[in-house]
């Protein structure tokens, strides 16, 4: 064996494994550890159903502007309505912003399909939430207003203009109950 | 990661350089000339292969630039260490990070990178490469190979194996090394992340590769070993590997449909998603390949054992009739266990019972081999060599490992373990203590060979054993009683109550480290050392030299 080869090994594994340590644990550009959800202290539900011809299309207000407020875990409940792709994704801004995203998830392409997705915003600031393969027609504004310290769970309800209301059931304890369609329940 | 194109042009232009300087000292060295001799070198590809692959082997690059089994082997070896460094050095990390019951140095994303990368290295690139390696390795001797063909391939497998490593380096994923349909593809910062991508198609070349090479060692046993040996007086290290080559075979393809599902469903979620109750077809698909895979990890250790310990007793194996037939019913019975993972999933209370009873049943061969080995040991003459100290511990971390396992099998037991450091503890005694312990207990006996007729340092080689049996005494240990506690795992922060457990966990994560660093410092102390005995090994008396 050459003496070489111990030594070579050595500082590879020595490298390598410090190297990808480094990789691992270092913060990764613009969708790194900066975007964290916020901490919270109260929770809100939000059902948006997903339509190619906009969001909520089949309700009174299609795209809704939703207003929030910081410090709030935001439930997002967002069900296929039409059999074809979407995605939520809420960006800071008045326009849409791939690259800059708070959140951004897929919605799978069958009817009656629900995804979950949680956020709370730190900062207060209008954001725009649309969807990524129809940005013409699906895209409405969420305005996040910051909490004032403390403030009750009346004050918030009380905060919402009304005509959005119908659209958002609040809740005041993290606890909710996920409505299971009857397939599931059986046993397999 | 954000593209940059500046860095894209500086990549592939260093890139191109290292391939093009790799090529030109290909061409320029003929290693095949140095170990063969200018008569023998010049034989048709599959000859002078099958020449090499019967001599004692020492470690050397010029390994990546040969394909016959031993260089292969060799390459296996060399990198599935690094890999397991790496990977060790992030399970060190999430460790120390759990010193304080809040998130300390580790962000919950950073936790589950290091999660991610820790499972899916240690179990594909670690547990099984290292596998792959040693087989490579030690097969052809062990079986008289007549005819080494298939180089080529093995070598190409071995790269895309390299390649389906840096892939889960780079990926970055944070969907553990289950890639769950829904946490797999949360495109947040916080979710799974558009990387797990790149774990997916990791996972599959290196799924491909060991498939491939499950194949060729199936086809060197049954086709092309010497016909001197007989089936029934086959090595028992051949009859591990037929095992594990079967049950590699026979599920890991059922996990690579699901993966390639998966790498459709994060472009258009179709097949996995929750709405249509298909997520648990996921876990179902997985599972079938995923506790095939930890019986892979095992078996070829138990090979080991049932290989090395007459050679240090100095007695033949106390039963070999009775070690053939625990492999192979270990190869049938671990592919019908895989819904135990799935106990509180929803399979149903008679499937639950069903792979309650099956878990129960696969104790069985696997106490055979461990009464196998003690009897073994009663009867001969043991010689507590630096080897045989790795068995013996190995066996007595096996018999914990397996005495947890069965409690996790039990229904009702698992709803109050499942989730907990009970099953992260059950599974590290083994792999730690029999699969890590025998690739290391290997390498020693390897040792004189490998370098070229150094000896290792002795009580540098029994400070590393004795600093990782009780590292993984201290860590899984405390994991265990922390988990009967409920001490949920997969978190990167945890409730005060359980501070004591996790600490001292830490302390043993830190011990391991400083064990498996003494290996490798020992290691490079040889280098330094003069070339003082001969290159044979306990394991492949036959080669040449
Ligand atoms: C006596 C045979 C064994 C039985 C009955 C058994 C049983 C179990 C059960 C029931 C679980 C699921 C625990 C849970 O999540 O609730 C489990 C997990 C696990 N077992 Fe075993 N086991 C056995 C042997 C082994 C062996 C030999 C290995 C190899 C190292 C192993 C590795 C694992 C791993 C890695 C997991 C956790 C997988 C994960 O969730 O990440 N087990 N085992
Ligand atoms: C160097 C010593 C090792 C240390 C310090 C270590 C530490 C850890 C830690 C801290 C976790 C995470 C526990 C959790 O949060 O649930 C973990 C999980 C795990 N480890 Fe290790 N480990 C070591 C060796 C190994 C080896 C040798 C293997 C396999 C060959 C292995 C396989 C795994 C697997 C499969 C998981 C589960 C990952 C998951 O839950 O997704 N570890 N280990
Ligand atoms: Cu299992």
């Amino acid at each position: 064996m050459n003496k070489t080869t111990p030594i070579a090994i050595f500082i590879v594994v020595l490298l390598a494994a410090g190297g990808s340590f480094i990789w691992f644990v270092e913060s990764s550009g613009s969708s790194g550890s900066t975007n964290f959800s916020a901490t919270y202290n109260s929770t809100q539900l939000i059902v948006l159903y997903a339509n190619a011809e906009g969001w909520n299309y089949n309700s009174s207000h299609p795209n809704p502007t939703l207003y929030e407020k910081t410090h709030v875990l935001l439930e997002f409940k967002v069900i296929e309505q039409d059999n074809l792709p979407h995605t939520l994704t809420i960006n800071p801004g008045i326009n849409e912003s791939s690259t800059n995203t708070v959140l951004s998830v897929n919605i799978p392409a069958v009817t009656g399909s629900v995804v979950w997705v949680n956020w709370s915003f730190a900062n207060p600031g209008i954001y725009t939430y649309w969807c990524e393969v129809h940005p013409e027609t699906m895209v409405g504004k969420l305005v996040v207003n910051s909490t004032s310290s403390n403030s009750t769970n009346a004050s918030v309800v009380s905060s919402v203009p009304p005509q959005v209301t119908n659209l958002i059931s609040y809740s005041s304890s993290v606890h909710y109950k996920i409505t299971v369609r009857d397939e599931d329940d059986e046993v397999w | 990661m954000g593209f940059s194109f500046v860095l894209a042009v500086f990549g592939s232009t260093i890139a191109i350089i290292v391939i093009m300087g790799f090529l030109l000292y290909y061409f320029a060295v003929d290693y095949r000339k140095g170990l063969l001799g200018d008569t023998n070198s010049a034989l048709p590809k599959t000859e002078s292969n099958t020449m090499l692959s019967r001599m004692r082997r020492e470690l050397s690059f010029s390994a990546f630039m040969m394909d016959d089994s031993k260089s292969i082997g060799i390459r296996y070896i060399v990198t599935s260490i690094v890999l397991f460094f790496i990977a060790g050095l992030a399970g060190i990390g999430m460790r120390l990070s759990l010193w304080f019951p809040n998130p300390s140095f580790l962000t919950p994303i950073q936790y589950n990178i290091l999660l991610t990368a820790h499972g899916t290295l240690m179990l594909y690139g670690w547990a099984v490469g290292g596998i792959l390696g040693l087989t490579y390795y030690l097969l052809p001797t062990s079986i008289k190979l007549r005819k080494d063909s298939l180089g080529t391939v093995s070598s190409i497998m071995y790269w895309m194996y390299l390649v389906g490593a840096l892939l889960l380096i780079f990926s970055k994923s944070t969907a553990t090394w289950y890639f769950y349909y829904p946490v797999v593809d949360q495109l947040t910062a916080s979710g799974g992340g558009s990387y797990s991508f790149g774990g997916l198609i990791g996972v599959m070349l290196i799924l491909t590769a060991t498939i491939t090479a499950c194949i060729i060692f199936l086809k060197m046993i049954f086709i092309d070993r010497d016909k001197s040996i007989r089936l029934s007086s086959l090595p028992l290290f051949a009859w591990s590997v037929v095992s594990t080559a079967f049950l590699i075979i026979s599920s890991a393809p059922v996990s690579m449909i699901a993966d390639g599902f998966l790498i459709y469903d994060l472009i258009n979620p179709i097949f996995f998603q929750g709405a249509n109750g298909t997520a648990l077809a996921y876990a179902i698909m997985f599972w079938f390949w995923g506790h095939p895979i930890v019986y892979v990890a095992v078996i070829p250790a138990f090979g080991l054992i049932y290989e090395l310990l007459p050679r240090f007793t100095g007695t033949k194996i106390y039963s070999y009739r009775a070690g053939v037939l625990s492999l192979l019913l270990l190869m049938v019975l671990s592919g019908t266990v895989w819904g135990h993972h799935l106990f509180n999933s929803g399979l149903g209370t008679v499937w639950d019972l069903i792979f309650s009873t099956t878990s129960f049943i696969v104790a069985i061969p696997s106490a055979m081999s461990v009464f196998n080995w003690i009897a073994t040991m009663w009867v001969g003459r043991v010689r507590m060599s630096v080897p045989v100290l790795f068995i013996i511990n190995a066996i007595i971390d096996f018999i914990i490992g397996g005495v947890t396992g069965v409690m996790l099998g039990d229904v009702g037991v698992n709803q109050l373990l499942h989730g907990t450091y009970a099953v992260t503890a059950h599974f590290h005694f083994i792999l730690l203590g029999l699969t890590t312990g025998m690739a290391f207990a290997t390498f020693y006996v390897l040792f004189p060979t490998l370098t070229g007729g150094r000896n290792y340092n002795i009580p540098m080689a029994k400070v590393h054993f004795y600093l990782t049996s009780i590292g993984t005494w201290i860590m899984s240990g405390f994991w265990l009683v922390g988990g009967f506690a409920g001490m949920p795992r997969r978190v990167a922060g945890y409730f005060g109550i359980f501070q004591t457990y996790q600490d001292a966990a830490a302390i043993g994560g830190v011990v391991l480290g400083i064990g498996y660093l003494i290996f490798l410092i020992n290691f490079l102390y040889s280098a330094y050392k003069p070339v003082e005995t001969g290159t044979g090994n306990a394991l492949e008396e036959e080669a040449v030299a």
